[in-house]
This record gives C-alpha cells, sequence and structure tokens, in this order.
C-alpha cells in the first residue's frame, strides 16, 4: 500500500513536471524575441499574401491562447476564441500525434529528426556513463578504504582536476591529440562504409566514439568519484560495519557484503540530480566531435536559426531528463528497503 | 553544558574571524585555491600594465600575423586575427571573471531569499517555492539556456542576466534545509519568545548562520556561471565584442586552429578556465572540510600495531575448579592523536573470565569500558592502540596474533552484543541473512538448509517467530533488535560473549526480558559473559564477580557478594549510594557529584581523587597501586595500602 502510494507520488510529480515543461516550451518561443518566421511576417518587402502564407503556414493566423487578451508586448486571444483553435491548443494535441512541426532547414518533420538522432546521444551518453560509473565507483572505493594515505591524496586531487575541466576545451584537447595519432576528427562513421560487412562498420563507429566517450569518463569520473569516497567514508564509519568486523569478516567481505550496496544508494540519487549534466556535457562532447546526436541538433539548429528543431529537441532532452529522474526515484526505492518505511 | 555552549548564539567577535583564519591558514587546499583566485583577480584587473600589446587595434597586422607559433615577440603566439593570444588572454579574464561573478550574484540573491523564505515561513509559502525549485532542478539547464540566449540578443549583460536567473536552484534547497536547522534552535525559539520580529530574527539570528554555507555555496555557483559562460560562448553564443575565453577558443576552434597546428590558441584560454575553476573547487572543497570537519577515519582502516611487553604467561588458577577461557593480564590502551599526547583510555587492567562465569564490568560513561572490551578483540579505532600487557584467550595471546588467527577467534569464540542493535545491524540486509553470515563464515561447510534451520533455532532461542527472519531491520521493533543481536553473537556458539550494555535505549519491560533471557542462556548453553553496564542492581542479581573501571582504570575487582557487601574503594562505595536499596527504600540516594574526567585531562594522582569525599593530599599527587586484599579481591585506593 505505502509502496503504491509512494509510486503514485512520483509518477504524478513527474507528469506535473512535464506539464510545466511543455508549457515553458511553447511560450518560450514566443515571448522571446528572434524566430524568423515570427520575426519575418514584419518585414516591409514582403507582399500582403506572401506574409498570409507563412502565417498560415506556422498556425500563426490562430489566436495563441483564449481568455489572455495581451501580455505586453505580446497579443494573445480573446476569450471569445474557441479553446480548440488556439496555437497552445493545437500545439499539445500535434505533440500527442508525434508532430512536432517542420524543419526551417531540411524541411523535414522535426519528429523524423530527432528519432533519427536520440539513438546517436543515447549510444555516447550510454558508453561514456557506465565507464564514468565504473572507474568513479572503483577509483572513489580505493580512495575512502585508503582515506588519508597518499592514494587518497592523489585521487582526491585528480578528481577536483577533472571536475574544473571545460568539457568541450578537454574534448579539443583529446580531438588535437587524437588527428595527430591517426584517429577520426568527428563524426559517427567514415563514409561510404555502409556497403562493408557490419563488423567493419562497428569497429568504424567504434574508433569514432572512442575520443567523445573518453572525454565524457574523465569528465563525470571525478564526481562519481568524489561522491562515492565522501558516501563510503559515512558507511565506513557505521556500528554495522564495526558488527561486521567482529563478526571476523575480512576486509574485502565487509566492503562488498556491507558496505558497498549501502554507499552505492547516494549514488543513484546523484546520478539522477545529474542528468542534467550528463546532458549538458552531451551537447559539449557532441559539437566537439560533430557527433550527430541531439547535442548536435542543438547546436546546428542555434546557429541555422532553425527554431522548430530547437524547440523539439529541448523538449525531448527535458522530458528524457525527468522520465530518466522518475526512473532513478523508482530504482532506489526497490534497492533501498527503508524507503517504504519512510514514505 | 556541552548542549548549551552550541545552543548560545555565536557572537561574531573579531577572535573568531582569527579563529576562523588560524584553521583556514592550515588547510592547503583553500589556501592554495585562494592563492589561486586572486592571483587572476588581480591578473584581470591589471590586464592594461601587464599586456605587451593593444588588443583593441588592429593596426600592423598583417595576414603573415595569423596563427604565429609562441616566440619571444608573442609568449603564447597570436589568433586567427593575428593578435597577441596571451594579451587576449588578460582581457579575457577580466570577462570571464565578471560575468562569473555578476551572474552568481544573481543567482545567490535569489536563491538565498527564496531559501529563507521558504525555511523560515514554512506552510503553504514553503511548498510552493520548494516544488518550483525541484521543478527547476529536473529541467537541464544548459539546453535552456542556450534556447533563452538564443533568442535574445546574445549581449553580455543578457547573458549575465539568464545564467543568473537559471543558477539558483542548488542555493535555494541549502538555504532552505539550513535555514529549517537553524529555526528551531533555542536562541532563536528565545528571540521570538522576548518578541523580536521576523526580520530582526532573519536578520540577526538566521543570516548568520546561514551565512557559511551559503560562502561555500556562492563558491561553487560562481565556477558553474564560469563554467557556463564559456560553453555559450563556445556553441556561438557569446557577445562577439566580448572576448572572454569561451569566445577565443569558439574563434579559435571555429577558423581553423586545428588544422593549423596552432595549439597554443586552444591551449591558452582553455587553461585560464581551469585554473578559476580549479581555484574555487580547490576553495570551496577546503572551506567546507574547515567549516564542516569531519573526521574521516573509519572501521577498516589498519589499525595501530600492537606494542608487545613482557608479560608472564598465562595464569592456571581456577575458581571451583573451572578452567580459565579468558585471561587479561595488565592491559593498556592509548588514543594516539598526531601532535597531542597520547590519551591513556585504558591503563593496566586485569581480570580473568571463567568457564561459565558472568562477569560484571561496571563504571560511568568514559570510564573506557568499551574500549577494553574492543581491545580484547583488537577492534579498537584507528587511533587507538593496545601499548601493553596481554590478553589470553584459551591460553592463545590475542595480542599476537596473526589478522588471519584473530578473523578465526572473532565471534567463534568470543562474540559481542553491540549496545544499540539499530546501528549494528546493517539496514538494507535481512536479519536472517544477517545471521547466516556469521554461521558461514565460522562454522565447516554446511548445506544451505542445515544454516537456515540454524537461523530459525536461533531466532527461535532469542523468541523471535521463523516469519521475522526475512524481515529488515527497521521492521523490527527495539527489543526485537536486541534480540535479534543476541541471537547473532549465539550464531557460532562461542565461549565468551560480551554484552555491550544490551539494554540501554530500551524501556524497563524489555530490559528485564533481555536480562531474563541472557541469563538462561547462560544457564543452558554454559556461556561465559562479560556484561557491560551502569545497572548495579542488574549485576548484584546476575553476575558472579564485577570489575569497577573509573578514569580508564581499575577501581576494584572482585566477587559480587564482595563488592555489595564490603566495597573497599570509595568509588564503589559512592556508585552503591547512588543505587536504591530494596530493603531499606526510606534511604535517600545519593549521587556522585562531578563527572569522570576527560582523557586528555586525567588529574595528576588518583583519577577519582577530585570526587572523593575522602580524598587527601597523596591522592592529588600519586597514582594508587591495586592492593591485593584477601581472596583475589582488589582495589586501588591509597587507604587500602596498610591493610593489605
Amino acid at each position: 500500500m505505502k509502496r503504491q502510494q509512494y509510486l503514485l507520488k512520483k509518477i504524478s510529480w513527474a507528469v506535473f513536471t512535464i506539464a510545466f515543461v511543455l508549457v515553458l516550451n511553447f511560450f518560450l518561443f514566443r515571448i522571446l524575441p528572434g524566430d524568423p518566421a515570427r520575426s519575418g511576417i514584419h518585414d516591409p518587402r514582403l507582399k500582403r499574401d506572401a506574409i498570409e502564407a507563412i502565417r498560415v503556414r506556422y498556425g500563426l493566423d490562430k489566436p495563441v491562447i483564449n481568455c489572455i487578451e495581451k501580455v505586453n508586448p505580446v497579443e494573445f486571444g480573446s476569450c471569445a476564441v474557441n479553446p480548440l483553435d488556439t496555437q497552445f491548443f493545437i500545439y499539445v494535441t500535434n505533440l500527442f500525434k508525434g508532430e512536432m512541426g517542420i524543419s526551417y532547414h531540411t524541411n523535414r518533420p522535426v519528429a523524423e529528426i530527432l528519432v533519427e538522432r536520440i539513438w546517436n546521444t543515447i549510444l555516447l551518453i550510454g558508453a561514456g556513463q557506465i565507464l564514468a560509473i565504473i572507474f568513479g565507483v572503483i577509483f572513489g572505493i580505493v580512495a575512502a578504504w585508503k582515506a588519508r594515505t597518499t592514494i587518497d591524496y592523489v585521487a582526491l586531487l585528480s578528481s577536483l582536476l577533472a571536475w574544473s575541466l571545460p568539457t568541450f576545451w578537454l574534448g579539443i584537447i583529446l580531438l588535437f591529440w587524437g588527428s595527430t595519432h591517426g584517429l577520426p576528427i568527428g563524426g559517427k562513421a567514415t563514409p561510404g562504409m555502409s556497403s562493408l560487412p557490419w563488423t567493419d562498420r562497428w569497429v568504424d563507429i567504434f574508433r569514432h566514439m572512442l575520443l567523445p566517450t573518453l572525454t565524457y569518463t574523465i569528465v563525470f569520473m571525478g564526481e562519481y568519484m568524489l561522491i562515492m569516497r565522501s558516501s563510503l567514508l559515512d558507511v565506513l564509519s557505521e556500528d554495522y560495519i564495526l558488527t561486521a568486523k567482529a563478526k571476523g569478516l575480512s576486509t574485502f567481505q565487509i566492503l562488498k557484503d556491507h558496505a558497498l550496496k549501502n554507499a552505492m544508494l547516494p549514488l543513484v540519487t546523484v546520478m539522477a540530480i545529474n542528468l542534467g549534466f550528463t546532458v549538458a556535457g552531451a551537447l559539449q562532447i557532441e559539437t566537439v566531435f560533430s557527433w550527430p546526436g541531439l547535442g548536435g541538433a542543438i547546436f546546428e539548429s542555434v546557429n541555422r536559426r532553425d527554431f522548430p528543431v530547437l524547440q523539439g529537441t529541448f523538449l525531448l532532452i527535458a522530458v528524457s531528463v525527468i522520465l530518466a529522474n522518475l526512473i532513478a526515484d523508482l530504482t532506489y526505492s526497490y534497492l533501498d528497503p527503508r524507503v517504504q518505511a519512510e514514505s | 553544558m556541552v548542549a548549551q555552549l552550541v545552543e548560545s548564539k555565536p557572537i561574531a567577535k573579531p577572535s573568531a574571524f582569527l579563529d576562523f583564519w588560524k584553521t583556514f591558514s592550515k588547510n592547503k587546499m583553500a589556501v592554495v585555491g585562494l592563492v589561486m583566485l586572486v592571483a587572476i583577480i588581480l591578473v584581470a584587473m591589471f590586464a592594461e600594465q601587464i599586456a605587451p600589446y593593444d588588443v583593441t587595434t588592429s593596426a600592423n597586422i598583417t595576414s603573415r600575423d595569423i596563427y604565429r607559433p609562441p616566440s619571444a615577440e608573442h609568449w603564447f603566439g597570436t589568433d586567427d586575427a593575428g593578435k597577441d593570444v596571451f594579451s587576449n588572454f588578460l582581457f579575457g579574464a577580466r570577462i570571464s571573471l565578471t560575468v562569473g561573478f555578476f551572474a552568481a550574484f544573481i543567482s545567490i540573491f535569489i536563491g538565498g531569499i527564496m531559501g529563507i523564505v521558504a525555511g523560515f515561513y514554512g506552510g503553504r509559502v514553503e511548498n510552493l517555492l520548494m516544488r518550483f525549485t525541484d521543478i527547476m532542478l529536473v529541467i537541464p539547464d544548459l539546453p535552456l539556456l542556450v534556447v533563452i540566449v538564443a533568442m535574445t540578443r546574445p549581449k553580455l549583460i543578457n547573458i549575465i542576466f539568464v545564467i543568473g536567473l537559471l543558477g539558483w536552484t542548488t542555493t535555494s534547497r541549502i538555504v532552505r534545509s539550513q535555514t529549517l536547522a537553524v529555526k528551531s534552535r533555542k536562541f532563536v525559539l528565545r528571540a521570538r519568545a522576548i518578541g523580536a520580529g521576523n526580520m530582526h530574527i532573519i536578520r540577526h539570528h538566521i543570516l548568520p548562520l546561514v551565512m557559511p554555507l551559503l560562502v561555500v555555496n556562492a563558491i561553487l555557483v560562481i565556477s558553474l556561471a564560469i563554467l557556463n559562460e564559456s560553453t555559450l560562448a563556445f556553441l556561438g553564443l557569446g557577445d562577439p565584442t566580448a572576448l572572454s575565453w569561451g569566445q577565443m577558443l569558439n574563434f579559435a576552434f571555429g577558423r581553423g586552429a586545428m588544422s593549423a597546428g596552432a595549439w597554443w590558441a586552444l591551449v591558452v584560454p582553455g587553461l585560464g578556465i581551469v585554473w578559476v575553476v580549479l581555484a574555487l573547487t580547490l576553495l570551496g572543497h577546503g572551506l567546507e572540510q574547515v567549516l564542516n570537519p569531519r573526521l574521516e577515519t573509519h572501521h577498516l582502516m589498519p589499525g595501530r600495531p600492537v606494542v608487545q611487553t613482557d608479560a608472564g604467561g598465562v595464569s592456571t588458577h581456577s575458581i571451583a575448579g573451572k578452567p580459565v577461557l579468558l585471561e587479561v593480564q595488565n592491559l593498556s590502551i592509548d588514543y594516539v592523536t598526531e601532535g597531542k599526547p597520547p590519551a591513556h583510555a585504558v591503563e593496566d587492567v586485569s581480570f580473568s573470565l571463567h568457564e561459565g562465569e558472568l562477569m560484571g564490568l561496571v563504571g560511568e560513561s568514559g570510564c573506557g569500558k568499551t574500549t577494553l572490551m574492543l581491545g580484547l578483540l583488537r577492534l579498537l579505532p584507528a587511533a587507538g592502540q593496545v601499548v601493553g600487557g596481554k590478553v589470553y584467550f584459551m591460553g592463545k595471546d590475542v595480542t599476537a596474533m596473526s589478522e588471519q588467527e584473530l578473523l578465526d577467534v572473532r565471534w567463534d569464540g568470543i562474540s559481542i552484543i553491540f549496545q544499540g542493535a539499530m546501528n549494528a545491524l546493517n539496514p538494507v540486509r535481512t536479519v536472517g541473512d544477517q545471521i547466516r553470515e556469521a554461521i558461514i563464515k565460522h562454522v565447516a561447510i554446511l548445506p544451505g538448509d542445515k544454516v537456515d534451520d540454524r537461523v530459525v533455532e536461533l531466532l527461535d532461542l532469542v523468541g523471535i517467530a521463523a516469519d521475522h527472519k526475512e524481515h529488515f531491520p527497521h521492521q523490527y521493533s527495539g527489543g526485537m533488535r536486541q534480540r535479534a543481536m543476541i541471537a547473532m553473537a549465539l550464531a557460532c556458539n562461542p565461549q565468551v560473549v560480551i554484552a555491550d550494555e544490551p539494554t540501554t535505549a530500551l524501556d524497563v519491560m524489555i530490559q528485564a526480558q533481555i536480562l531474563e533471557l541472557l541469563d538462561t542462556l547462560r544457564q543452558r548453553l554454559g556461556l561465559s559473559i562479560i556484561f557491560v553496564t551502569h545497572d548495579l542492581g542488574v549485576v548484584a542479581e546476575m553476575c558472579d564477580s564485577v570489575l569497577v573501571m573509573y578514569g580508564g582504570v581499575t577501581a576494584e575487582y572482585s566477587d559480587v557478594d564482595t563488592i555489595y557487601n564490603s566495597p573497599r574503594h570509595p568509588y564503589t562505595q559512592e556508585l552503591l549510594k547512588a543505587f536504591p536499596d530494596l530493603s531499606n527504600p526510606e534511604k535517600r540516594l545519593a549521587s556522585i557529584p562531578g563527572y569522570p574526567p576527560r582523557l586528555d585531562a586525567l588529574p595528576a594522582g588518583c583519577r577519582f581523587a577530585p570526587r572523593c569525599p575522602l580524598a587527601f593530599e597523596r591522592c592529588h599527587v600519586e597514582q594508587p597501586a591495586l592492593h591485593s586484599l584477601n581472596g583475589g579481591h582488589v582495589a586501588s585506593c591509597h587507604l587500602l595500602e596498610n591493610l593489605a
């Protein structure tokens, strides 16, 4: 019962947050200046029917939303307007149909572009995140176990240094180094590889992934190490570790059976909170390495003023992060038996 | 006393700052970070004076000046516009730092106000503000920054505001929880009781205590703002007229530095960012250590080596013909802290435990009882060190055992029932699992279901139904947890069980149950038990012998009847006076004034002298020896010298 309430609470909260993001995403792109379609129709050189065509094409002929007449300087619709015939309603219904507009630049549906790209981002983030967690946790364990020794200080300082590196700059440096050592300088695959057998293609993709993944791992490993270290230090000074020691368990057994699970729990929460940073990291890495993912999509759409793609990508990223957060919360409740008792 | 000291409101005197500065200057990380930060701020301030070239003019620059490698003229080479990278770097510092500090100021301001308002006023306001914070915390900030900056004009002031307006979430959360913690402290309640207004309380009582945390958080926020600004600039969203470090990287990366091999144009501005962010990170990390010191010691740190001293072999004397199981001879334990003289936690303690014997170990808190017990199994914390004496268990010297031999003695030979079983049991593993683990570790290979049978048997022994086996400790009541701990201690049929205040923190009924259980088990299983307690009534009822400790030394040690009927040490006598006598209910209870001595400030003479009603001059200067009275009765008191 308690568990169900907990799940329900978390899920409804995620739904509410997503709704907030939907609204934010809608109004951001209408209130802020800069959308070429919106500013374009004020161009005095355009003929009336051209303006009308643009307005119809991008749905600008409809009122933005009903019941809010005017918020300076933006004009909205009056209450007399049919709520089903407003831009906001059309935006929401289109989203549920999976339509996110048409790219200004390529004239392709935004949804299609995003579906193509999200897998590349997942591949990159997945590989980097897994490596960062594995190495971060291992180094964190060693540092905590050897607390206040040289090993600990070296690990601590290097993770602080790794944290201080701007992701994109580390990417540039590694790219510079890699390009002089025969590694590909960007993209996901070498052109003209599609005719080759799949093993060759994957080797090629692997070679392209090497540097971006390395960048990712270095940047995020430091933080996981710090958290693992401090969390493990807390756990290792708990009374139940003394009990385990009194039971005659060896250091290795105590670490494995009594300390690790307890210390990993905060890591799950931190991973969830960090997802925003994860996305930020991916955005920078994809830009540096021309990786065709969502981060790359943001960078390109900004430079091309391709606002439908920008809007869609932002929405997709935000919703993914919220959902991933929800998953982390739910995982945590399964891992820690105490959560059900407290909530 | 201590609690009051903590609760009284800290007043910011100049000396408080000096104290802070003292601890701060000892923290290498914080000092290095501060020096690095001050250095780069000075560089940014005096950019005009330091810079070898004027970066505002393109006069005298030809196409041959583009991407020139480092030389005597241009220390760090030239960039895509043929300008001196070093000079640009100096002016870039100014822009990056300005953006970072101003944006962080906006964030801290917003987050600080939201946190204080939410924490202080509570209720619906708090709910609303924190929900909003939660939402903003989940939305990934860099994509949002990119979207907003992309849609507004890329002017430096816009960028500062957008970064500032989105960066307050962590501040708001931290400040709120600190405000909540401070709000219910005594001095705030007192101030409210004498009619102080909300603004007064916030300004004079809450802000000073929130401030230190806010400073640490501000340092993090500044570094994030600088990183965000350079990322935005690198993505092409910076102010094209303000050449920050990020903008320099953007231009170099976008304008062929890579293919021209002009590493200097890429490395130098990046190092600037790393320098500032690293300085802030070190400073923040160091400050946190200063403000919120952690011991950073734990139970798995290697213990200090046992100091081997000469001591006699196993004494073979026995009471009623029963063999001696545990023999402790002149055991001394110190706590060693670097830069301080060692604290003598246990000094020269001897006792012996026979088969089936129940020994009471009595004394106030802080008298070294737990240290002595942990010392027996060499389970001392990292600072603890056995500096003398011997512990023999069944004829074998525990102080000379190898790590492997120790692992075998622990739990299998001597087990411990820890006090406060809530924390002594692992919260994320089931009780049955934790008992099973001990059996598997020590009892020669048993098939799985036999181990489970044994777990059920043990739980049954302490009166816990078998279906609670797979429950977690938090699903148990306090009494059940303590009984589960007992079951666990008995898992491997140990010869000796140490019960370290097994009934503190339990209510009286449960206490009685637990004690009865222990006594029954002792008789059924023939256990020897060392019972650590404050409760003299329990000792009188159950124990065979009693060791009274005071300030780390033996005050008196004898069989239980002698202790109760003719105590010879004034401390024992005073303890007994403080204990209700059922045969004489009218008698007034007399507590002993004062506290046991602190380990780092032991009195020069007898450790009990400052509180002893019978103390005379000699007691304050000379530590009394242990005097043997008749029948194995020993006590350390100068008054007994002539009787012995």
